[in-house]
């Protein structure tokens, strides 16, 4: 447990400067203002994206799968690829709220409420595809294992089985993290709203008043779900990863896949909070919150699992020559030289080369550098989840039907509606909640007051409204 | 705004529940209605089969016809009939479709003025055709397939007792150079039927005996009987074929002479002269050498065949020493202008050889009327005379089977009135003032001599469809009218029942009457010494020879229209729904052509574009398109869109021939030469195999015949398969185990011969595990299954297989496994359960890969180590699929097999991606629904569930054979007995290399066949999943030994 706080509460609210909590709860809170043509043009741009996505999805239902680019040995597709993705992306929000929060890595207070709404929103988007990949949706309900007038069970040997007990959990467990952490803010909100806010934040703050009493409760809340959200940060891509490392697929069964997805999902979640925030910061002026330090050491993050992911490339490929497994031998020659090596290339390139620039400090803090790098390592990350799923699929163990698939355009129609779906959620998000976490700012703010900048920040348990 | 108060809310909800409920039981309900009067022969729920006669080609193999609640719902062979002995082919299997086809003629319908076909009754009809007879007695003609005996006869009857014209038999493989042939060599107008059974070495010199030839099925079975490992410890017959390409007779063989096409005859008697010269043949023969033979010189056959001396003199010396050899006669593909000389060449090495009388005889003529091609082409240029006033076609279809160049068409414009009797539109439908539509084979009375001593019954296995009528009581109806003295009272049956006599009951039961028939006994004539066989000259300057067999599945056309003929793929190069072009890789090669691009072939007649082929396995002077696509009429399969709207699938080889005639006027197809220019355009051709490298992977597997007679063990290659080390039992100090550990892979040989000595030096031998484990405990393992008394399993001899797919086909129909058309062939999505691999050789495990999609044709001129391998759901002990399935959809049962439980799946699709064997199919759309239009519904095998969209399918091994077996067991009080479950492919194989039975049954055939060490292994055993479906492998024999 943490060491007592370091200066009694009632004088930590004393000392805070009141002009400066002002400005904070202003700035933060005009980022709720009334949105601008742009904003409408981009909410716009990703609903429709989202409604083509919907209509291709219906369609696909009525009419079946064989819409999407499935061939003979090939059947799972862009689909798979796309869950595993936003999957991955749902992993920052989840390290940077709980695992840096236990570690009290402060400067996370400025970015975890965004970072958090993203896991949010991308498991909401990942979840999905679960069900725009089965062929029979309307049955899907079959993977419940809950008593039933069927007499019918599940195969907890299934990494599906599996899978969804990982990402249902995950999903409830970040909803009520992000909720938890959104209540004083909801009524710092609420405070200041007129009209339907104001009746929209009086219900979700749930009667927050900012009593010491209150705050120990929500400290110990947050303490609570950052442990029980951590091992799911290891654990709901290791599931994932498990849903290929378990079968006998060349490419897909190998012992090295849990670390690998794991270190690949921190990876592109770092990249997705980097590719959203550095345009959020700018158009909403908060580089008074979210820093260059900020961004730096996200960058030194992307550096580390950049690392991490490129050596589990190279793993792969030792394994696969080191073995004597002419399969795998095979599978993972025409990975990188069949008719898949763009795909493999554009990953190792994406993920394992161009993330070395942050070896320089110049790159980790030249803004248009790390939006750069942020973009093609999602790119990147989406081809790598390509690689490993679509290649091994088509060169397995019976060349009389090796294969090769393509995604549709009504795949990525609906690949193109994920990313809709998730900047639709991610838009309204910027209008309806504080985007930065403003009592974990204040807090930040009240500590560097007391202690100067470069003192280790003492126990969260201190704060106030 | 109206207020909504507690009430209405309430009946609001009420409504909006009901409404969905509703909506979610949408489909309607339909009741089961039992028989009022229950029919006599029917249980509703049990099978009935009648015997039948196959119609599909002339071969005339017979039918046991599976009917269920009155309904044929299967075909299988006839295990009574000397034919085909219980097998059947692909074609045969799929007949059934004629019946429940949805093209099919409703009624009689007649060309009103604005050229539309309009129903008219069968009156009017009858009255019709009669009165346009009577308009001309003599200018009528009658043009049509081969019939049977009974019908045939009344068709004579009908034209003489009308007066009309000339009667005219047209069938467009007929192989009417064999009697010519016959006449040459031993004088007498018979024409010869051929027997393998018994041979020890055959030479097919192009009839691709097993495919499309004289009898498929059954050569294929004497073959495979005659080359029966276990009967022939010593290897059996070896198998030569002379062919241009590596067709799939050609893929069987031991040798593959790849010999200039045309010159076969020439080839024959060169070894003619060689066995002669090596000793064998009568003193009579040694007579020819100075005449028939005198210029028949292996150097010079050498120079014009294209085949080395040293080949025609070693097989002169095996065929002199051969006890019981036989020629097959060259085949459609291959026959030239000189065909008759080729043919006279192959009947005289029959006699050198000793086959006369024996292997090859001469059985006396059916009585029914031969096919005639010279009279064919007279009637045309007497319609183009416009000299034919009435044209009546029946069981035939010349308007397509005719070269273009004849002018069939334009002549059938000059006939007045034209009548079909075709039960389907097709091209000569197209041109008909009349269609009086005749039942379909199922649904006819018939019967068929295919040879002496086999006659053959037909009869109807249930009522007519549709307002149709047997040609035969047409023909009586009409009769009567115009001259009513001259026909019987009573009906076409009638008739058929008195031809066969006091026999009738009998036959019928049994399928026909076979009594084995004398043969004349034939002596070389003295006209043999004139034999003169020379090269046939082509027309045209092509670059290349246009060699065009019959398309293995749609013969002469005739299948085109039968959509699974369409969907299976083309035993060789695994294309469906298409045309294509072979040609040899050098040549693509050189001209810059990929698999795919499309290239303009001209000859003298026509010119027509392809999409080619490449390959090594045929000659760099030849191209080769089969016959058989390229139709202009027929809605469901036969044309291009899956709602035939529009378009021609493929080409066909008739507009680029003229009328060639061999020397007697028989029909010669191999005539012309052919340009061969790239069109610049390419398309993907709807294919499901696309390369033939079996990277040395244990799926096809061959050993060579020196290790099966030294009785070596063989477990399987395991090659490259470091997954195999834990359970094969090698140790660290293994030489094969070390490599694996280094990476190093073991060369699998490039070719056959390699991988021969490999196993002939000390290879290792794996352990091949029973597919449940040997350890298992019934009463501590499974207590509530322990009284289960089965394993299912399978043993597939590939030694036997021919690749010729008949229990792809067989399957299909058993099954209800849908036809997905061309463009989801395109995207590889057939839903086949059975599928046959075809590899050539072990492969390379050389890392080796194209950026592309590869076509890999490792074929090379003149080798022929096709692997075959047929590869359906192996039912693993262990299977990998089961565990991944999230719902319990696939589970294992406690007979051992691998279940599928249509409802139950969701469509993960996981256990598809976790098969090694690659053998689940996923509904990607409702096939079901969409690709049995009516009537073809009718012909759903009832046992069989059909399944909905978004579900995953499998083999079941018949399942619902097995419950019938069980049934039957069960009211006997007893166990269900090996083999008294035959699964559909079983059933099908005309060279019974499929063993089906219960692996906890000792002395069932299935242990027999798999405890055979020399030759059983399991498909890729380093994954240890324990299947139920074994592989006994291929016997390398090699070339024939001189």
């Amino acid at each position: 447990m943490s060491p007592p706080p370091a200066m009694p509460v009632a004088e930590a609210i004393r000392s805070a400067p009141e002009p400066a909590d002002s400005k904070i709860n202003t700035d933060i809170l005009a980022v709720m203002g009334r949105p601008s043509a742009g904003y409408w043009a981009l909410l716009g741009l990703s609903a429709t994206a989202v409604g083509a996505a919907a209509l291709t999805w219906i369609y696909q239902i009525y009419v079946g799968l064989g819409i999407a680019g499935y061939t003979h040995p090939v059947f799972w597709g862009a689909y798979i690829v796309t869950f595993v993705f936003w999957v991955g992306i749902a992993h920052a929000g989840t390290l940077i709220s709980a695992i840096l929060y236990l570690f009290r890595a402060k400067w996370r207070n400025a970015i975890n409420r965004s970072a958090e709404a993203m896991t949010v929103f991308a498991v909401l988007t990942a979840a999905q595809f679960l069900g725009i990949h089965v062929g029979r949706i309307w049955k899907s309900y079959f993977i419940l294992p809950y008593p039933n007038q069927r007499g019918m069970w599940v195969n907890f040997k299934s990494p599906l089985m599996w899978d969804t007990f990982a990402i249902s959990t995950y999903a409830t467990i970040s909803i009520v993290f992000f909720y938890i952490g959104l209540i004083p803010d909801l009524a710092i909100a609420r405070d200041r709203a007129t009209g339907w806010r104001r009746l929209l934040y009086t219900a979700l703050a749930l009667g927050w008043q900012g009593t010491s009493r209150q705050w120990k409760s929500h400290t110990r809340s947050v303490l609570h779900l950052s442990g029980l959200a951590t091992p799911l940060v290891l654990s709901v891509h290791s599931v994932v990863s498990w849903d290929f490392a378990s079968s006998i697929v060349p490419g897909w069964h190998a012992t090295i896949f849990a670390p690998y997805f794991v270190a690949g999902a921190i990876f592109s979640g770092f990249a997705m909070v980097l590719t959203v925030m550095i345009p959020v910061r700018r158009i909403y002026k908060l580089e008074a919150y979210i820093t260059d330090y900020h961004f730096e050491n996200m960058a030194r993050f992307l550096l580390l699992t950049s690392l991490i992911v490129g050596y589990a490339y190279g793993t792969e490929y030792f394994v696969a020559w080191y073995s004597g497994v002419e399969w795998e031998k095979t599978s993972f020659w025409l990975r990188a030289f069949g008719p898949y090596w763009i795909s493999t290339w554009i990953m190792i390139i994406c993920n394992g080369v161009i993330p070395q620039i942050f070896w320089f400090k110049w790159a980790r803090t030249h803004i248009p550098t790390l939006f750069i790098v942020a973009t093609f390592i999602n790119i990147g990350m989406w081809f790598e989840r390509y690689v490993i799923i679509i290649t091994s699929l088509s060169r397995e163990f019976d060349p009389a039907v090796w294969g090769v698939y393509y995604p549709s355009a009504a795949e990525l129609t609906i690949l193109a509606g994920s990313f809709g779906f998730f900047a639709m959620l991610f838009l309204i998000f910027l209008k309806i909640f504080p985007v930065i976490a403003i009592a974990e700012v204040k807090e930040l703010a009240i500590h560097d007051k007391s202690h100067g900048h470069h003192e280790p920040a003492p126990a969260a348990a201190g704060g106030k409204s | 705004m109206s207020e909504i108060d507690r009430r209405d809310f309430l009946k609001l909800v009420g409504a909006g529940a009901g409404a969905a409920a509703a909506a979610g039981c949408s489909d309607h309900v339909e009741k089961l209605i039992p028989y009022v009067v229950q029919p006599e022969e029917i249980t509703p729920g049990i099978a009935v089969h009648y015997a039948s006669t196959c119609t599909e080609c002339p071969a005339g193999c017979g039918l046991h016809v599976r009917t269920r609640e009155g309904r044929p719902v299967k075909l299988e062979g006839n295990p009574d009939h000397p034919v085909n002995r219980g097998a059947l082919c692909a074609r045969g299997q799929t007949g059934i479709g004629r019946t429940y086809h949805p093209d099919r003629f409703r009624g009689p319908m007649r060309r009103n003025a604005s050229g539309e076909l309009e129903p008219i009754s069968w009156d009017e009809g009858v009255q019709l055709l009669a009165a346009e007879i009577r308009k001309a007695p003599g200018r009528t003609h009658v043009l049509g397939g081969e019939v049977g005996p009974t019908l045939s006869a009344l068709v004579d009857r009908f034209v003489s007792a009308v007066g009309a014209g000339d009667r005219v038999t047209y069938e467009p493989f007929a192989p009417e150079a064999l009697r010519e042939a016959a006449r040459n060599v031993f004088g007498v107008e018979r024409t010869p039927s051929f027997d393998l059974s018994g041979s020890d070495l055959v030479i097919d010199f192009g009839s691709e005996a097993l495919e499309t030839g004289l009898s498929p099925t059954e050569h294929a079975r004497q073959l495979a009987e005659a080359r029966d490992i276990d009967a022939h410890p010593e290897g059996g017959a070896r198998f030569v074929v002379v062919s241009p390409r590596l067709s799939m007779t050609a893929s069987n063989a031991d040798e593959w002479i790849p010999a200039r096409p045309g010159t076969e005859g020439v080839l024959a008697l060169a070894l003619a002269r060689a066995t002669v010269e090596a000793g064998g043949g009568s003193p009579r023969h040694q007579t020819l050498l100075s005449s028939a033979l005198a210029g028949a010189d292996a150097d010079a056959a050498a120079a014009t065949c294209d085949v080395p001396a040293d080949s025609i003199r070693r097989l002169g010396r095996a065929l002199a020493r051969a006890r019981s050899a036989v020629a097959l006669p060259p085949g459609v593909g291959v026959s030239s202008r000189r065909n008759v000389a080729a043919v006279s060449a192959v009947l005289l090495l029959n006699d050198v050889v000793g086959a006369t009388g024996s292997r090859m005889s001469f059985l006396p003529d059916p009585p029914q009327a031969r096919p005639s091609y010279r009279d064919t082409l007279t009637l045309v240029k007497a319609m183009e005379g416009g000299e034919v006033g009435v044209l009546l076609v029946h069981d035939s279809n010349p308007a397509y089977s005719l070269p273009r160049s004849a002018g069939f068409d334009a002549a059938l414009s000059k006939v007045p009135f034209v009548v079909s009797f075709a039960s389907m539109p097709d091209e000569t439908t197209a041109k008909a003032q009349l269609v009086l539509p005749d039942h379909t084979p199922l649904e006819s009375w018939g019967d068929a001599s295919p040879r002496a001593g086999v006659r053959s019954l037909m009869q109807p296995t249930l009522r007519p469809l549709y307002d149709t009528r047997a040609l035969g009581d047409t023909l009586l109806d009409v009769g009567r009218v115009l001259s009513a003295g001259a026909f019987p009272a009573g009906s076409f049956r009638q008739l058929l029942q008195e031809s066969w006599g006091p026999g009738w009951t009998a036959a019928l039961a049994r399928g026909g009457e076979f009594e084995p028939a004398t043969a004349e006994p034939v002596v070389l004539s003295e006209g043999v010494s004139r034999l003169e066989v020379i090269a046939p000259k082509l027309n045209g300057d092509g670059d290349f020879a246009l060699v065009t067999p019959p398309h293995g599945f749609l013969y002469d056309g005739r299948g085109a229209n039968l959509p699974w003929l369409q969907e299976v793929p083309d035993n060789v190069t695994k294309v469906a729904w298409t045309s294509w072009v072979e040609i040899s890789s050098n040549r693509a090669r050189e001209r810059g052509l990929e698999l795919g691009d499309v290239v303009t072939l001209a000859t003298s007649a026509g010119s027509a574009e392809v999409p080619v082929y490449p390959r090594g396995g045929i000659r760099d002077d030849v191209v080769s398109l089969a016959i058989g696509q390229g139709h202009t009429v027929g809605h469901f399969a036969a044309r291009a869109g899956d709602d035939g709207s529009s378009g021609q699938r493929g080409v066909s080889v008739l507009d680029l021939l003229p009328t060639g005639v061999d020397e007697s006027g028989g029909r010669a197809w191999l005539t012309e030469t052919v340009a061969v220019t790239s069109s610049g355009r390419s398309e993907r051709l709807p294919m499901t195999q696309f390369s033939d490298d079996k990277r040395g992977r244990q799926l096809g597997d061959a050993v060579t015949l020196a290790a099966v007679m030294a009785g070596e063990p063989y477990g399987g290659g395991g090659h490259g398969s470091g997954h195999g080390e834990e359970h094969h039992g090698s140790t660290e100090g293994d030489p094969g185990h070390a490599a694996v550990q280094a990476g190093m892979l073991p060369a699998v040989g490039a070719a056959g011969a390699g991988h021969g000595e490999e196993h002939g030096g000390g290879h290792e031998v794996h352990e091949i595990r029973e597919p449940y484990d040997p350890a298992y405990d019934a009463d501590r393992d499974d207590p509530y299954h322990k009284a289960v008394p089965y394993r299912w399993g399978m043993s597939i001899d590939l030694d036997r297989c021919t690749g010729c797919s008949a229990c792809v086909a067989a399957c299909y129909v058993e099954n209800n496994i849908p036809v997905v058309g061309e463009a989801e062939t395109l995207r590889v999505r057939q839903m086949a359960w059975l599928r046959i691999n075809r590899f050539i050789g072990d492969g390379t495990t050389d890392l080796v890969g194209g950026r592309t999609h590869p076509q890999e044709n490792r074929e090379e001129l003149g080798e022929t180590d096709v692997r075959f391998s047929p590869m359906m759901c192996q039912h693993c002990g262990a299977a990998p699929c089961e565990p991944v399935c999230p719902v319990i959809a696939t589970y294992h049962n406690e007979e051992g097999m691998n279940g599928m439980i249509y409802n139950r799946c969701i469509g993960t699709r996981y256990c598809a991606n976790n098969c090694p064997y690659k053998v689940r199919r996923f509904n990607y759309f409702d096939n079901q629904l969409t690709r049995w239009p009516e009537p073809m519904r009718l012909m759903l095998n009832p046992d069989v569930t059909v399944r909905g969209q978004g579900v995953m399918e499998k083999c079941t091994y018949c399942v619902q054979r097995i419950h019938v077996a069980r049934q039957t067991a069960k009211d006997e009080g007893r166990n269900i007995r090996d083999g008294e479950v035959v699964t559909a492919c079983q059933q099908s194989c005309p060279t019974r290399a499929i063993t089906f039975g219960n692996w906890r049954e000792k002395d069932a055939q299935l242990v027999k066949k798999t405890s055979d060490e020399r030759r059983n292994y399991v498909a890729l055993h380093a994954l240890n999943a324990r299947p139920g479906t074994q592989y006994l492998a291929r016997v390398q024999r090699g070339k024939v030994e001189g």
